[in-house]
């Protein structure tokens, strides 16, 4: 008969690298028509994060997204970069982005302050226009600002800086100190139906509720849970490199190592969690990881719910399950047998 | 006026150019009638303030029609294929290798074993892994010798020629057997344990003391794949003045140009690192693998040299997840407070460290779990053993930490009498919270994320 189960995974996880300096570094340039370019090391891996890194030079700008062409990943002409790893593209390559984006936006500011008749301090960026704080009739297009800086006061709008998240050593002996600048936390919670005939698991929904600081780009953050719950739904129930006794994988190939595929997913509902963290750009943090991290724990306390068994080994495979049922029935029996 | 009517002329036709022009670009694309609100792409993109804005990306366009270029996709005159050897034992001493007889084969342009590179080491943590096989194998995945030929298939032809002697070596393959005092040594040296962490909060057995109940579960996981679609891949081109560029699957150029100068034992700034769109990395493309060799075999030949892994190469050479053996014992207060945890995390490390290392250091600090617990020790080890090597993967040890804190929070919640969101609730971080490391968190949302998630869910109302 097939069971329904429900179960809760919940989960922290750091953003950066522990205690290590991983730092990242940014050019943003604001080009003589108001459009800009943006340099940065990492390389884009699939997430996103080319998008949501133009996304926050431009709103530092108060350009819009497609005003933004980002040049990525060359050695030699963009500045180094700790890269796609640990979570920390939005966070701390994002940081960067906002401080460079800063400093050329500075100059926009010293060159459109006499224009204005104003003081630098008193502008702001908004809506591809440099206006005044407070009365926004009073403006000036980003395009003829730049283009002032650029070819009548020879002063190109360009900007360099460099992030690096502030840690405090661990304690060799007791752990103690600050290894991170932030966290995020999430709650994944599924809903299975096991065949205890079988031992088969479906995952058949699945409610995920993550906090990312801002989210930046809500279409990615959704995206990338949605790929860590399939990734989860993997490591939960399927995958496993199989070595021989001599050391050498016996599934080396994508026969016999089963990957989840669209016909293994869950329907999946995303909430992002509201949250804003200071020291983030524009109160962001990150979600790449963590969105493989609870879903494994879910399932199988969905399949302890369902059944009552539990699983203590990954994967959760169908052999695995079915011989804890087994077990447990005969344990059952045995428990029943006195009172005869 | 004529001048007037010959710019709308103008206009028009451009217009009528530029559609087609869009006809060309996008003929597999079938006409949609309605688009959700979040396809109105040009919308999102174009729109201020762009934070907060559900804009595409612009290579989703290119994924979409099949246009983006892997490394696989590209090509340069002259190149060349370079196929690697892999040693197919997990513990031995190369007596020999022979390579006289793949040469002779016509196409095959050069050969490279692991004695011909300059600085044949890396690693993040540790410089623990050779770049090639020298003298010794440490795992069944090792690659031994390469080979660059005319084609991919003369290439692979090539690698069944290569001769090589080994001796075969004691190997370890379980990691609680790896840290007995006798077992078998994997890299030279007193102990199979390369790293340890601890972590102290607290008094755990006073926590344990006051405790109404203790529960004490073993928990494991698995090794997996990172499984990218596109496999680990590398096009070196050694120029006439002695640069290299490479075009390469690496999700962290920085690191990569610093270690393969490293191994070429060649001034940084010679060397160019240029990253494509990468076709999944998940933490598997964080290191370098063929890329001396391949600069190396382009150096050797005066030709672009392409590489390309198998999936076979990916499953056993590249870096995998660690499987974590976790012992935890809890202490909990008749209502439900996790008032003590006593951790005890052993890692498969694998053959090298890679990633280890940090993976270890996060496991060790998140294993607590979002929760607070005044009194806490864990204890954590990675350890060598003669498997295919472990590294950063999305997650770096908190999948396997959360499987067991969590599992066992539901062992206990179903003991205790305790509903499992009303548990965790309970026990969750606040603002404020001090983590296990005794650092004051901050922008903690812990318990929202479990209300949206119930809320949602319909945790209450749900029924089986």
């Amino acid at each position: 008969m097939k069971q329904k189960g429900k179960g809760i995974g919940c989960m922290w996880y750091p953003i950066g690298f522990t205690v290590a300096a991983n730092p990242s570094a940014a050019t943003v340039k604001v080009n003589e028509d108001g459009t800009a370019t943006l340099l940065t090391g990492t390389v884009e891996t699939g997430q996103g994060s080319l998008t949501v890194l133009g996304q926050i030079a431009a709103e530092e700008l108060g350009i819009s997204t497609d005003d933004v062409h980002v040049v990525s990943a060359d050695t030699d002409t963009t500045p180094m970069d700790t890269g796609a790893i640990a979570s920390r593209t939005t966070y701390v390559t994002g940081n960067a982005i906002k401080l460079a984006a800063e400093k050329a936006k500075e100059i926009l500011f010293e060159v459109a302050a006499p224009m204005l008749n104003v003081k630098p301090s008193q502008l702001e960026a908004v809506d591809r226009k440099v206006q005044v704080k407070g009365f926004p009739q009073r403006n000036l297009p980003i395009s003829e600002v730049a283009l002032q800086a650029q070819f009548v006061q020879g002063r190109p709008p360009i900007g360099s800086a460099s992030f690096n998240p502030p840690t405090v050593d661990m304690d060799p002996e007791t752990g103690q100190g600050k290894p991170f600048s932030t966290y995020v936390y999430a709650t994944q919670i599924a809903e299975v139906e096991v065949d205890d005939e079988t031992g088969q698991v479906d995952v058949l929904y699945m409610s995920a509720a993550h906090d990312c600081g801002t989210a930046i780009n809500p279409m990615l953050v959704e995206g990338q849970i949605q790929g860590g719950i399939s990734m989860g739904v993997g490591f939960a129930l399927q995958e496993e490199m199989l070595f021989d006794e001599k050391g050498v994988q016996i599934n080396p190939n994508l026969t016999n190592y089963i990957m989840p595929t669209s016909l293994d997913m869950p329907e999946i509902d995303v909430d992002i969690v509201e949250n804003f963290d200071p020291t983030g750009p524009f109160g962001a943090k990150g979600v790449g990881e963590p969105t493989a991290v609870p879903t494994a724990a879910a399932i199988c306390n969905a399949i302890f719910d369902a059944v009552g068994v539990r699983v203590t080994s990954l994967p959760a495979t169908a052999e695995k399950v079915l011989k804890l049922i087994k077990e447990k029935r005969a344990n059952e029996n045995k428990q029943l047998a006195p009172a005869e | 006026m004529d001048e007037n009517v010959k710019t709308a002329e103008r206009e028009v036709t451009l217009e009528r150019l530029r559609e087609i022009d869009d006809d060309l670009r996008l003929p597999a694309v079938p006409e949609q009638v309605s688009y959700p609100i979040e396809t109105l792409i040009p919308e999102a993109r174009t729109q201020t303030p762009a934070v907060g804005q559900r804009a595409s990306r612009p290579d989703g366009r290119l994924h979409g029609l099949g246009q983006t270029k892997y490394i696989d996709d590209l090509s340069f005159p002259g190149m060349i294929h370079a196929k690697i050897k892999r040693a197919g034992i997990s513990k031995a001493r190369v007596k020999n290798i022979d390579v006289s007889e793949a040469e002779k084969m016509p196409g095959v342009m050069a050969t490279l074993v692991g004695s011909e590179i300059p600085v044949n080491s890396f690693g993040p943590s540790y410089q623990d892994q050779p770049v090639m096989v020298n003298g010794t194998v440490f795992h069944a995945g090792d690659p031994v010798a390469a080979v660059a030929a005319t084609t991919e298939q003369l290439a692979l032809d090539a690698l069944d020629k290569i001769k090589i002697d080994y001796e075969p070596l004691e190997a370890v393959y379980d990691p609680i057997e790896a840290m007995k005092d006798n077992a078998p040594q994997v890299h030279e040296g007193e102990s199979n344990i390369y790293s340890s962490k601890v972590i102290q909060k607290g008094d755990v057995e006073q926590g344990f003391e006051a405790s109404h109940r203790i529960y004490e579960n073993t928990f494991s996981t698995q090794m997996v794949e990172h499984v990218p679609m596109e496999p680990h891949a590398s096009i070196a081109d050694w120029d006439g003045n002695g640069r290299v560029t490479l075009h390469s699957s690496l999700g962290r150029i920085t690191l990569g140009r610093a270690d393969i100068a490293r191994t070429l034992n060649m001034p940084i700034n010679r060397i160019r690192v240029i990253a494509t769109v990468v076709g999944g990395n998940f933490g598997g493309k964080n290191e370098i693998t063929t890329e001396p060799i391949l600069a190396l075999l382009s150096k050797k030949t005066g030709r672009p040299v392409k590489g390309v892994y198998t999936r076979e190469d990916e499953f056993m050479s590249s870096t995998t997840r660690h499987p974590f053996i976790m012992d935890y014992k809890t202490g909990m207060s008749k209502d439900g407070k996790i008032l003590a945890r006593k951790v005890r995390l052993v890692c498969d490390g694998g053959a090298y460290c890679s990633w280890s290392e940090t993976t270890l250091g996060k496991a060790c600090i998140l294993s607590a779990g979002p929760y607070n617990i005044e009194n806490l020790y864990v204890e954590a080890y990675a350890v060598y053993t003669n498997k295919t090597m472990t590294g950063a993967m999305r997650g770096f040890g908190a999948p396997q930490v959360c499987f067991a804190y969590e599992s066992q929070m539901d062992d206990m919640a179903h003991d205790l009498g305790i509903d499992p969101l009303d548990i965790r609730r309970m026990n969750a971080f606040h603002e404020g919270s001090a983590s296990p490391t005794g650092q004051v968190l901050e922008s903690v949302v812990v318990r929202d994320s479990l209300e949206m998630a119930a809320e949602r869910f319909g945790w209450q109302d749900w029924n089986k």
